[in-house]
């Protein structure tokens, strides 16, 4: 009977379902993390009785013909690059990135990451670093004797020395912007990777046409709207149920041909 | 004397492939744009002796139901919905085809395109393509696309005089077979929203249980007309049980 595989494929979509909805609530305090949402699609269908074939020699044509599908499949589990809500911290080096792009990350490997998350700290160095230590691209690096660091919106870096009455700029923080977002490949540590489906990065400084600007001392939250994911997965546990319904049904019709002797 | 087990049959074989049928729509509980099937049964008469039939059951068609599906909000810029009538005309290897799924994402070239990588149809027949450095794309109901530079083009909504004749393909897309695409008057796309599937999950278990308890019962009937054949063998050929 076909109707038992038809119905594992709508379990197995479903168990895709709970898992990529069970990601975006573990990741509901990740900063900068991005919520995704998988997408079904049917699968390919069985003509038993063609659309428009002739009926009769009259020349009547079948209105409707019969098509049996074979199933679902995921199609895509993608990220919604909506805005995170800002949070205040009034760390230092907390920057958030209001509007569209990426900051640029050197990864140990030489390869560039890209990441929403601004929560950057400063190495031994005096360098901008993410969590893990990997260097913000283009390099900025604090004077040792700095008292006061002043990012404004345009990622222009300010450092107040010690003894000097002028602030004085020290880097300059860029964004990375990709003709189609879905497409990075993420990579865990809240780091996403150039891919050929995102096309190749545009960089320019904050507050240029079409990139958004950086706000200092706040962090972007995830965009994880909890409520939304709960009565999903609510939706995708009946819907998980109910195909196992279906497995229960034909086995039970099966049954009563094998009863029939 | 065989025709009431060849009646149980033909009401029996119709039900597995209802069966698949309320299989499919349940796996695509939650598959955009998908819209419900049920099946279309009809008496099939066969003269049997003068002046008398019989009624075999035979399943004549699969009906789609073209009620709208629930909207979803999902705050997805570039996830569409079409509020009433008609589909998107999206452009396929094979030539254009119709969806009502409207899940779209931007390929590399900045292409509005399908899950699958098919692009979207403006009015002219083009695909619609975002320039990589633009802001927030937006989509007016009446389907224009625009961003910051301005308007990028403007969705091509079809409408079809049998909506019923289409083809399903895999995919959530439709073939149009010999139908001319007709343009849509009123036309309302709705922006951050995707139209869900329209199987009521309890109309479909409803059925299912239907199915499988009609199936016993065609069983049953079968069995029945075994032993009846049976005991009147055993009653003309005088065998004592």
């Amino acid at each position: 009977m076909k109707s038992l595989d038809i119905a594992a494929t709508g379990m197995l979509a479903q168990q895709l379902n709970v898992e990529v909805i069970s990601n975006n609530i573990a990741n509901m305090n990740t900063t900068g993390y991005k919520r995704q949402r998988a997408e079904f699609q049917d699968l390919l269908y069985q003509e038993q009785r063609r659309v428009g074939s002739a009926s009769s020699e009259a020349g009547t044509i079948v209105p409707a013909g019969i098509q049996l599908g074979l199933g679902v499949q995921p199609a895509a589990v993608y990220r919604i690059a909506e805005q995170g809500a800002m949070t205040i911290t009034d760390n230092t080096y907390d920057l958030a990135i209001n509007g569209k792009g990426f900051f640029t990350v050197e990864l140990p490997s030489g390869e560039t990451g890209y990441t929403r998350s601004g929560a950057f700290q400063l190495s031994a160095d005096g360098d901008l670093v993410t969590p893990e230590g990997y260097l913000v691209q283009p390099g900025v690096t604090i004077p040792s004797d700095t008292i006061h660091v002043t990012i404004n919106a345009n990622g222009q870096v300010f450092a107040a020395i010690d003894g000097q009455v002028a602030p004085q700029q020290v880097g300059q923080i860029e964004l990375a912007t990709f003709a189609n977002e879905a497409g990075l490949r993420a990579i865990g540590n809240n780091l996403l990777l150039e891919t050929e489906a995102s096309g190749s990065a545009s960089v320019a400084t904050p507050g240029a046409d079409g990139f958004g600007s950086i706000e200092q001392g706040a962090l972007e939250a995830s965009n994880v709207n909890v409520v939304a994911e709960i009565t999903n997965m609510i939706t995708a546990q009946r819907a998980y149920e109910m195909n196992s319904k279906v497995i229960q049904a034909s086995d039970e019709m099966m049954q009563s041909v094998t009863q029939l002797r | 004397m065989e025709n009431p087990g060849y009646i149980a049959l033909s009401r029996q074989m119709v039900l597995r492939r209802q069966m698949d049928l309320l299989a499919n729509n349940l796996a695509n509980l939650t598959t955009p744009g998908y819209r419900g099937e049920s099946m279309l049964f009809v008496e099939h008469l066969k003269p049997t002796q003068p002046r008398e039939k019989v009624a075999f059951v035979q399943d004549l068609a699969t009906v789609r139901d073209l009620r709208a599906g629930p909207m979803s909000h999902t705050g997805n810029p570039l996830d569409l919905a079409i509020k009433g009538d008609g589909y998107f005309a999206v452009e396929t290897p094979e030539g254009e085809r119709y969806t009502r799924a409207g899940g779209f994402t931007l390929d590399p070239d900045g292409q509005i395109v399908t899950a699958k990588g098919f692009p979207l149809l403006n009015e002219g027949g083009a695909p619609i393509t975002v320039p990589p450095d633009s802001g927030a794309v937006t989509v007016a109901r009446d389907g224009t696309v625009s961003s910051d530079r301005g308007e990028l083009g403007r969705v091509r909504l079809v409408g079809f005089g049998n909506e019923q004749a289409l083809a399903k393909l895999a995919g959530g897309l439709y073939d149009a077979k010999d139908q001319e695409p007709l343009p849509l008057e009123q036309r309302d796309i709705q922006q951050g929203k995707l139209e869900g599937s329209n199987v009521a999950g309890i109309v479909e278990m409803t059925k299912l249980i239907g199915a499988v308890r009609s199936y016993q019962a065609a069983a049953n009937m079968a069995n029945q007309e075994h032993q009846r054949q049976r005991r009147a063998i055993d009653a003309l050929a005088g065998v004592r049980g």
